[in-house]
């Protein structure tokens, strides 16, 4: 049987959030949209296991998750950016106005070198806000192992933040802001 | 450090920030944070960088979503790579989705679905992959004013070259009985083989087509009917030869039609198709 038209419609409606999780994990406009059309692809193909009660994105997302990891192994590439494409990806970004540049950059390039493992839990509750439960069904990890990444992920995004060409913080001092 | 109050591991000070916590743990920490300015000083960095990241991905969602993606999922099930090239063809055709994706508003956006939509049904919704390139190949060449066909129907050598290419008799069938002068016809690419295109026009210039192939089983299929929008289509195989006829026009008309074709399959008279094949110039 073939999708519903209501499930291809919430299907529609999650692809923006499912192309800024894509890019998040890719880092590649280009790859991200095969990214997204591979689990669009896979979404509809497998509609019959979503749960209508469930949210559309959590689903989508981490159906994502795994087609992303399924290419990775599949490339056994590096899963960190390239530098290069980072800067390609700035440089594309940077361009739009808004909020301060610098600090987009910092942040962006800060969050560029979080390892994957860290960088996606700590991303699903920052951008996407999802519970730490939802983060635990897209990434198929337990509740508590989502908790301790998001954690890892922030120390680390800090201490880069922080890092070289900042002073480094003695304890017991108000810590230095970069934002 | 002990304060009388139990020690907050961190990850806990992290989940508060995530509003992870429930109302005990949470009045917990928050005591904690009362008594311990640093951790203070660090949750709020916290949050700030949690603020900031979602700040900072919050545009993305905003871009337009590219064609190709709102078109995958209109897609009917398990469609086959022609079917994808089959019905980007389609689109080129119908105007909708050229151009840039970029700029589209929603509202034209949600036509071109639309018009998606249906090319996607016309171009999966039949039983057979062949019968879809047939309805495609229709819409790509009746739509042409002047190169409609490759070969005119003057050129005597029509039939025998599209025989030999393809493999099973091509006949040129005559259909003047219902007004429609043979056009002339062309070859096509048919996933790995080719078939022919035969088309027809009426002094109206309605136009119909005939698609002709050597289908991969010998088994016969019966008269199929389907209608997509204004195009109709008959399809059936008969000894060894698998027939498509469509035509943007009522389905009394092309059943006409198709019985006259079938009527006049080189199997139904003589000489028989071995035969006639046989006279076909050979390399």
């Amino acid at each position: 049987m073939d999708a519903p038209p209501v499930f291809r419609r919430q299907l529609l409606d999650a692809i923006p959030r499912l192309r800024r999780y894509a890019r998040t994990l890719t880092f590649d406009t280009a790859a991200a949209d095969d990214l997204a059309q591979q689990a669009l692809e896979r979404a509809l193909s497998h509609w019959q296991q979503f749960d209508a009660r469930r949210e559309m994105a959590v689903w989508l997302l981490s159906i994502a998750h795994n087609a992303h990891l399924d290419t990775v192994r599949r490339e056994s590439r590096m899963t960190v950016t390239d530098p290069d494409e980072l800067q390609r990806v700035q440089d594309a970004q940077g361009a739009d106005a808004g909020t301060d540049v610098g600090l987009r950059m910092d942040l962006r390039a800060a969050l560029a070198s979080l390892p994957q493992e860290q960088r996606e839990p700590l991303l699903l509750v920052c951008v996407e806000q999802f519970s730490y439960a939802e983060v635990a069904e897209v990434m198929h990890i337990p509740i508590g192992t989502v908790m301790s990444r998001v954690y890892r992920g922030r120390l680390a995004l800090r201490s880069i933040l922080e890092g070289p060409g900042h002073r480094r913080p003695v304890p017991g001092v108000q810590l230095k802001r970069v934002m | 450090m002990t304060d009388g109050v139990e020690r907050i591991n961190d990850e806990l000070l992290s989940a508060w920030v995530d509003g992870e916590l429930g109302p005990v743990e949470h009045a917990r920490v928050q005591d904690w944070l009362r008594l311990h300015p640093q951790d203070m000083a660090r949750v709020k960095a916290w949050a700030a960088d949690r603020a900031a990241l979602g700040e900072m991905c919050r545009p993305l969602v905003e871009d337009p979503v590219p064609a190709a993606l709102a078109k995958t999922v209109w897609r009917r099930r398990a469609p086959s790579g022609w079917a994808l090239a089959a019905s980007a063809a389609g689109l080129i055709l119908t105007g909708a989705l050229i151009g840039g994706a970029s700029a589209w508003h929603w509202e034209q956006q949600q036509h071109a679905l639309e018009m998606a939509q249906l090319r996607t049904q016309l171009a999966i919704g039949t039983a057979q992959g062949w019968v879809e390139r047939a309805a495609f190949a229709h819409d790509v060449y009746v739509a042409e004013p002047r190169h409609a066909v490759e070969v005119k129907a003057q050129e005597e050598h029509l039939s025998r070259w599209l025989t030999r290419r393809i493999g099973i008799p091509v006949k040129l069938f005559d259909l003047r009985e219902h007004g429609f002068e043979l056009v002339g016809g062309r070859l096509l690419p048919d996933g790995p083989g080719k078939s022919a295109q035969l088309m027809y026009e009426d002094a109206q210039r309605h136009r119909v087509t005939v698609y002709l192939r050597k289908p991969e089983t010998g088994t016969d299929a019966e008269f199929r009917y389907e209608r997509h929008g204004e195009l109709g289509m008959f399809y059936w195989i008969e000894e060894g030869a698998g027939y498509a006829l469509v035509g943007g026009l009522p389905k009394g008309v092309l059943l006409a039609l198709a019985r006259s074709i079938y009527r006049q399959h080189p199997g139904t008279e003589a000489p028989a198709p071995a035969s006639s094949a046989s006279d076909v110039p050979r390399r």
